[in-house]
């Protein structure tokens, strides 16, 4: 059975013992910027430095870790336009559209979601960030006209209230795992 | 703001950190850089906010936040704000914008299951006195791409060899 998701390998959940917890809590607040990190937090955990090296490998072999890269703040360095995008595609192209709008380089996040019939009519969405509006519009209406679709609405951000990790161990540590 | 050399480490450090034991000599190296003079370097750009922090990116559902949506809700201006901090003070929710449009705040809940999102917006929509024909709930179907990777160069620079003049 292949259900969405459900048949890849990764997507099985990995059981995490409570020293795996504690690393990626530990792990959250950043990397400690000395020459042998991995040796400074398996201190803090009474662990070395292969061993955290070790958990960590096993970790990104399961899918539990995705990246591990610098979070970057990208208004501080000029990419400051930020848009999210909502398609509406015609019942011919629906589902083909998903892999195309995510295959496009510029695109960080692709979702499908459920829309509200009558309301809202959008099914997938993108987000797209850039120096100015209209480079990302000039990017959008690149990837309209080369998919063929006319449906869709531009939602530049005014304002950023809250920008984290969607999974933070210490924040919400008792409802996860 | 960042020189040239500055551009070229956050471009690297945007890619997986080398698991070995001493990450920052290697991505140095790759650079043609002291592992010393990355050290400070990157260190400067924590202290000024262009790096957040190199951390792993953990995937939700392993993490047993398996159900998500997004929220979009029309908020009269002069309610943002505090709508906004209502909103912001949720642990479930981890981003939160202001966006040009009649649905003028946009956020993202993620729990272990639809009923627990149910119970926070309800919640929500309780203390900000929203009401229910101002929200559209957009609940996640599938995620089919979430990489997100600054670009700092001009396309035709990035190729330039590091350390010419």
């Amino acid at each position: 059975m292949c259900v969405l998701h459900s048949c890849h390998p990764t997507n099985r959940r990995m059981r995490l013992d409570p020293l795996d917890v504690r690393l990626l809590r530990e792990l959250e607040n950043g990397l400690p910027l000395v020459p042998e990190p991995f040796e400074e937090v398996g201190k803090r955990l009474g662990l070395d430095g292969a061993e955290v090296l070790m958990r960590i490998r096993n970790l990104q072999a399961a899918g539990v870790i995705r990246k591990f890269r610098a979070r970057i703040n990208q208004r501080l360095v000029g990419i400051s336009a930020n848009a999210l995008v909502a398609w509406k595609p015609e019942n011919t192209m629906k589902s083909a559209i998903g892999p195309l709008l995510a295959a496009f380089p510029c695109v960080t996040h692709c979702y499908e979601r459920q829309p509200v019939p009558g309301r809202w009519e959008y099914t997938y969405y993108t987000v797209h960030h850039g120096c100015t509006r209209d480079a990302v519009l000039a990017e959008v209406r690149t990837i309209a006209d080369q998919i063929g679709i006319t449906g869709y609405a531009v939602l530049f951000s005014t304002r950023e209230f809250k920008r984290v990790p969607n999974v933070r161990i210490a924040e919400n540590g008792s409802d996860l795992t | 703001m960042p020189d040239r050399i500055d551009i070229h480490i956050l471009d690297a450090l945007q890619d997986d950190i080398p698991l070995v034991a001493r990450p920052y000599a290697t991505i140095a190296s790759q650079l043609g850089i002291t592992e010393t003079d990355l050290l400070e370097r990157v260190k400067r750009l924590h202290e000024a906010g262009i790096i957040r922090e190199i951390s792993p990116v953990l995937e939700s559902r392993h993490m047993g936040l398996s159900a998500g949506t997004l929220i979009a809700l029309h908020v009269p201006e002069e309610k943002v704000q505090e709508t906004a901090a209502i909103i912001s003070s949720f642990p479930e929710v981890s981003h939160n914008f202001q966006r040009e449009h009649y649905y003028s705040l946009w956020f993202t809940i993620s729990a272990r299951s639809e009923e627990r999102i149910g119970k926070v917006l309800a919640e929500i929509l309780e203390r900000t006195g929203i009401s229910e024909k101002d929200v559209l709930d957009l609940p996640t179907v599938k995620k089919l791409k979430i990489n997100v990777r600054f670009t700092f160069m001009p396309p035709h620079k990035q190729e330039d060899a590091f350390g010419s003049p």
